[in-house]
């Protein structure tokens, strides 16, 4: 019997945990984006260069996007939502490595990103409305709304994994039987288009995150917040 | 489809240490530094604005100064203008008090000079009239110069004072009569009678001549004198004359 591509093999077992590829990659990914911040960010000067102007171009893109979604100062939820879009751009475009499957196109890791979110739109109306004023906005525009809104929030969980889940999978079958059918140089351009596949996905899990933040944050009991971009530390 | 949950678990662990590193050592950094670099610029735009409002002020310092020097300059030009005005009409009023006092001075030196000469010019005239006459009266008689002259010395001892008429011949003294000749002895005797007609009492008569007397009588009194001769007329118009060249 052929053993199903979407199962996961155990690479090894640290006592009863089994560590499978998803995490090593995600780890090497990890390990890379840390280097790399190290090495960038430990000498940032007031005069940028060329390297720091990049880092802040991205920045300020992530911050400048989040402000416009979340209508607020983007610096409390700059590190969520940054860190979602780096990993997931960083992971889709990991399958230009050889040998490498990107972690988003396992299921884990999609569902641990759209927990992740959950949690923080949770996290982030609790902290702003307080637990009262969060736990009423599942009561709106009623009270008889609130199992509706619930099953809103899982299921707009799962559409998150899914739709991750379904456009890197299926690009990383379609290169996979496109190579396995034509031969070694034929899927570059399927792969080129799996690039800018994989940053559209970033984009658009980052902006939902976004949303559902804003959706978690937002309400007439929220504090207003004067916006000051790049004023303040995540 | 199976769901792997410890990768699931692994992963979420993963995701949120990588929340955490790149909040820590990405996200941190380049906030602080944009901020940093923003506080730096807001520092610059501060001070500029500050060096601004301050070349301003300084500017507005300036005005005011060049604005009071320029008033002062004014108040200056003024006042010297009319200290100057005010020592033009002094200098003026002094030139004209100095004109007018040398104009006075050349004119009281002018009239001084002018009386002068007419006196000169009187006293002249009049020396030549006494001359004149003094040559026309020599050609007169000798008779003439004693004899119309008793009446009129009478007469005039007649008119003095009482006390000055007492003098005359007091205590028998002889009256010294002065005349411009020697007196015959009818003479003498015609003006003796006459003094003593004048005087009512007798008196008597010694006789003095005295050519300048040119003709006439005169009587010579301790307080007084009776003159009545061409000398004394001749002085009498000299005197005339020269008060009224002075005049």
């Amino acid at each position: 019997m052929t053993e199903s591509p979407l199962e996961l093999t155990p690479l090894f077992h640290v006592g009863p945990v089994a560590i499978t590829s998803p995490v090593i990659t995600t780890w090497g990914i990890m390990a890379a984006m840390l280097a790399f911040c190290l090495l960038t960010t430990r000498n940032l000067q007031l005069r940028p260069g060329k390297v720091q102007a990049l880092l802040e171009l991205v920045v300020g893109a992530i911050d400048h996007q989040a402000e416009e979604v979340i209508r607020r100062d983007p610096a409390p939820f700059r590190a969520v939502v940054g860190t979602i879009f780096l990993f997931i751009l960083l992971a889709n475009w990991s399958a230009l490595l050889p040998g490498v499957e990107p972690p988003t196109a396992r299921l884990e890791t999609d569902a641990a990103l759209a927990l992740i979110v959950l949690a923080a739109s949770g996290y982030f109306g609790v902290r702003l409305r307080g637990t009262r004023g969060y736990l009423k906005s599942f009561a709106q525009p009623t009270w008889a709304m609130i199992p509706l809104n619930i099953v809103e929030q899982i299921t707009r969980t799962f559409s998150l994994v899914v739709r991750l889940f379904g456009n890197i999978m299926s690009g990383v079958f379609v290169i996979g039987i496109v190579l396995s059918l034509a031969g070694l140089f034929v899927p570059i351009p399927l792969m080129a288009l799996e690039l800018l596949s994989g940053t559209v996905q970033a984009y658009i899990f980052a902006i939902l995150a976004c949303v559902f933040i804003a959706t978690a944050v937002s309400g007439d009991d929220a504090p207003a917040e004067t916006s000051s971009k790049h004023g303040s530390t995540s | 489809m199976h769901i792997d949950w410890w990768t699931l678990a692994l992963q979420t662990i993963n995701l949120l240490v990588l929340v955490w590193i790149l909040s820590r050592f990405l996200f941190r950094p380049i906030a602080d530094i944009v901020r940093q670099r923003q506080a730096a610029a807001d520092e610059l735009l501060e001070k500029a604005e500050a060096q601004r409002q301050q070349a301003e002020e300084e500017e507005k310092q300036a005005e005011a100064a060049q604005k009071a020097a320029e008033k002062a300059r004014g108040n200056v030009l003024q006042d010297a203008g009319r200290e100057a005005e005010s020592e033009k009409a002094q200098i003026l009023a002094d030139a004209r008090k100095q004109a007018d006092d040398l104009r006075a001075a050349v004119e009281a030196e002018i009239e001084r000079r002018r009386k002068a000469e007419q006196a000169k010019i009187g006293e002249q005239a009049g020396a030549l009239a006494v001359e004149i006459a003094t040559k026309l009266f020599t050609r007169l008689p000798d008779s003439a110069k004693i004899d119309g002259f008793v009446q009129g010395l009478a007469e005039a001892v007649a008119k003095l004072p009482g006390q000055a008429r007492d003098e005359i011949g007091a205590d028998g003294a002889a009256v010294t009569v002065l005349a411009a000749r020697k007196m015959s002895d009818a003479e003498v005797a015609s003006c003796r009678d006459a003094l003593s007609g004048a005087l009512g009492r007798e008196v008597s008569v010694s006789v003095k001549v005295d050519p300048a007397l040119i003709a006439g009588l005169e009587i010579e009194l301790p307080h007084a004198a009776v003159r009545n001769s061409f000398h004394a007329d001749l002085d009498r118009i000299a005197t005339e004359l020269a008060g009224h060249a002075e005049a």
